[in-house]
């Protein structure tokens, strides 16, 4: 394997894990009741059960 | 803790900039803000306090979701959050009485008040002179300070005034009520407390008496079989003191008022109001909607027009970068091709849009801060009345022009929730500006060099109108036949036109333009590189040794350009694309354009770099090739009935545009639906429905078009 090949592969994958990592992040935030949106403003309204 | 409460378009969002110096999104209409937003003020004596601003409300007797936000905040019943100290009601400097009916209520919320009267410039102009010592004194002594916090004025006053509040515990007069309703609310909060276990307020209580359908009781989970007698006899007893229970509550809060307000108020020669004048021409029944068409006409025309020039620059810019990176590359193809063809190509592809969306912007926030956006409301009701919607779903259906997200958000200004249901359901539908880059690359590219700029504009403004043209009749269908909504009825305070301040519209042009290059430089540059990955391997030598094999006599750069064709081909986006495009085919979409509409799905923008990628790969030192409308210009079937002619003909370029205008493309618009309505059931139903939709259509376009032209 030559060095062009072991530099795209680590540019291919690391943009491949940043992506899943976002989509993981906005998936967690979501699910405590956070925006949905990928804006990250957090917020977080729930009335008192 | 200091919250800001108001009726809405009071101006408490901008009031809230100016004690915080934060940035909180303000508007020219009622409804803007739907959540609570807090930040830092500095009193100026030292100390800072947590100010809250909240959603905008007539009354505490909340209906919509909006609404509760601002009664549970301020009966500390939001989860993690405490009941604030002090309460600032802002009210309108020019409309007194209507706005002190909410600090009426708030007095039996037992909060220490201060009173801002702004838009006091505007009180002014109108000729009116407030007399605030006096309306202190009738109000227990409270603060009471003037402001125009749009122009900055008599903000230190607001600080100083806050400071006194929490100082001194400033309370409004409570109203008293016979001794036999007292009792009748003392009966409820018992029996709510033996019934539920839950310590309700006097004025809580109140809310189960004088409301008509109290979102409290559901709240509280208290039975229907315990509660409704305990009501009816609250109810009977009001009854029996002489007063109509749903009436009971305005019939005694204006009466104090009226008495509170006489000599508080003295008018004076005020100026002719012009706005009455404009609105004559801009709300006419006929040459509204004509005005309102022409408006957006102008407005799509200037959008082109503009950004023209700069566009160009960008162009030349991304064309440059490419001639400066890719030469000393060459030998190593496959890094030159990454950043030649991926990066730069796709990115490029995208970041020239950023004009048409800065100009874009400019529009949108003169057209909403000087006030004409809630007239178009006002217009557009009669279209939606006929589908069952009302004018308060034109704001979330506005915004939804903009972004999808904050306008399914602001659905929750929406009482009824089956209305609030179906705004949210057509909302997706709206020409979102994501989808602008694909209509501005279609357009420019095959509408404006063929039909002139005039059709570009029309096209342009059509697309816009294709999702509502759709979400008339499905919200028709949902409302009437899915949902039964009721009819309800719109009440639409129409604010004043006012001049837009250029530093916010300046600051949501930016705020945008941020938001568009961090998306170029974020999501977008990372699935260009995904998709560009995708559509350069695998490279297998022998696809390029049979076809230097079959071409003997070709020259070298044919040789060479069919071997980057047949490299682009084999990749696994081009196999994957191949095997998908039957699916695509009855709507004219090669499998290059099906590979950009698949890889849209998170995010429909995604299709121009992902376009700018599929058509540049394997020219990574050609800059002068690269731009992409002549790269699709250029583009011919090469296998099939079509055989040699354009891929991007009329039909498909109009197929394509109504594919976008119309398909459910963006994962976070999902996932807010299902936010707002509860579960997936009603997001994957808007999924599943509207790329059917827009299949259906597509096709059909394209097969009409292709045949008559």
């Amino acid at each position: 394997m030559t060095l062009e090949a072991v530099i795209v592969g680590a540019i291919v994958g690391v943009a491949a894990g940043w992506l899943a990592r976002r989509w993981l992040a906005a998936a967690r935030r979501r699910k405590e009741g956070g925006c949905a949106g990928d804006c990250a403003c957090a917020s977080k309204i729930k009335p008192k059960k | 803790m200091v919250a800001l409460v108001g009726n809405p378009n009071t101006g408490k969002s901008t009031l809230f900039n100016a004690l915080t110096g934060l940035r909180q999104r303000v508007g020219n209409y009622p409804g803007v803000t739907v959540a609570r937003k807090s930040g830092s003020c500095d009193l100026g004596n030292g100390t800072k306090v947590e100010l809250v601003d909240l959603p905008g409300l007539y009354s505490l007797a909340a209906t919509s979701p909006d609404e509760q936000v601002v009664t549970d905040a301020l009966s500390g019943n939001i989860s993690g959050e405490r009941q604030p100290d002090a309460v600032i009601l802002v009210a309108d400097a020019t409309n007194l009485l209507r706005n002190l009916f909410l600090a009426s209520q708030l007095a039996e919320l037992g909060l220490p008040v201060a009173l801002v009267l702004n838009q006091a410039d505007v009180a002014k102009e109108q000729g009116l002179r407030i007399d605030t010592g006096l309306l202190s004194d009738r109000l227990g002594g409270i603060p009471v300070v003037m402001a125009s916090a749009w122009k900055g004025e008599g903000v230190i006053d607001v600080r100083r005034a806050i400071a006194l509040t929490l100082e001194r515990k400033t309370f409004l007069p409570r109203v008293v009520w016979p001794e036999k309703i007292l009792a009748a609310l003392e009966d409820i909060t018992a029996a709510i407390l033996k019934d539920t276990g839950r310590k309700v307020t006097s004025a809580e209580a109140q809310r189960l008496i004088f409301d008509s359908n109290s979102a409290l009781a559901e709240r509280l989970h208290w039975k229907a079989e315990l509660r409704d007698p305990v009501i009816r006899q609250g109810r009977e007893t009001v009854r029996q003191s002489g007063y109509n229970p749903l009436a009971a509550e305005p019939l005694v809060h204006y009466a104090r008022l009226r008495k509170a307000l006489e000599g508080v108020v003295k008018e004076g020669a005020a100026r002719a109001s012009r706005s009455a004048a404009v609105d004559r021409l801009l709300l006419h029944r006929f040459l509204g909607p004509v005005l309102f068409a022409g408006i957006m006409l102008g407005f799509f025309a200037s959008v082109f027009w503009l950004a023209k020039f700069p566009m160009e620059w960008i162009q030349s810019g991304v064309d440059w970068t490419k001639t400066v990176v890719a030469p000393p590359l060459d030998a190593y193809p496959m890094l030159q091709s990454l950043l030649a063809d991926g990066i730069i190509g796709g990115v490029g592809a995208f970041l020239v849009f950023l004009p048409q969306i800065l100009i874009l912007f400019l529009f949108i926030g003169i057209l909403e801060d000087s006030g004409y956006m809630a007239r178009a409301a006002f217009i557009m009701d009669r279209l939606f009345s006929w589908c069952g919607l009302n004018g308060k779903s034109f704001v979330p259906l506005l915004s939804g022009f903009a972004c999808a997200i904050p306008s399914l958000l602001s659905t929750r200004t929406i009482e009824d929730p089956k209305a609030r249901l179906a705004t949210a359901f057509v909302v997706p539908f709206m020409s979102c500006s994501a989808r602008f880059p694909i209509y501005a690359l279609m357009c420019a590219a095959f509408i404006g060099p063929v039909y002139g700029p005039g059709w570009q504009s029309v096209v342009m403004v059509g697309m816009h109108c294709v999702g509502l043209f759709f979400a008339v009749p499905t919200a028709f269908v949902l409302t009437r036949l899915v949902l039964k909504v009721k009819p309800q009825p719109f009440v639409l305070e129409l604010p004043r036109y006012q001049m837009p301040k250029p530093r916010d519209v300046v600051w949501r042009m930016w705020q945008n333009a941020a938001e568009f290059v961090s998306k170029a430089g974020t999501v977008i540059f990372a699935i260009t590189i995904i998709v560009w990955a995708l559509s350069y391997f695998p490279r297998d030598a022998s696809v390029a040794a049979h076809i230097k094999a079959a071409n003997p006599t070709a020259a070298e750069e044919v040789v060479k350009a069919k071997v980057q064709a047949a490299y682009v081909e084999q990749s696994y986006m081009g196999s994957f694309g191949k095997v998908v495009q039957p699916v695509f085919d009855p709507l004219g979409f090669d499998w290059k354009i099906t590979v950009g509409v698949l890889a849209s799905f998170p995010a429909r923008e995604v299709i121009v770099s992902t376009l700018g990628v599929t058509y540049s790969v394997g020219e990574g030192a050609k800059a002068d090739s690269q731009h992409l409308r002549k790269a699709m210009k250029d583009a011919k079937w090469s296998e099939g009935p079509r055989t040699g002619k354009p891929i991007f003909s009329l039909a498909a370029v109009l197929s394509l545009m109504v594919f976008f205008a119309l398909c459910s493309q963006c994962g976070p618009t999902i996932a807010t639906l299902a936010q707002e309505t509860g579960g997936w059931k009603w997001a994957a139903g808007s999924f599943v429905y509207m790329t059917a939709l827009a299949w259906i259509a597509a096709t059909a376009v394209y097969q009409v078009v292709i045949r008559i032209s």
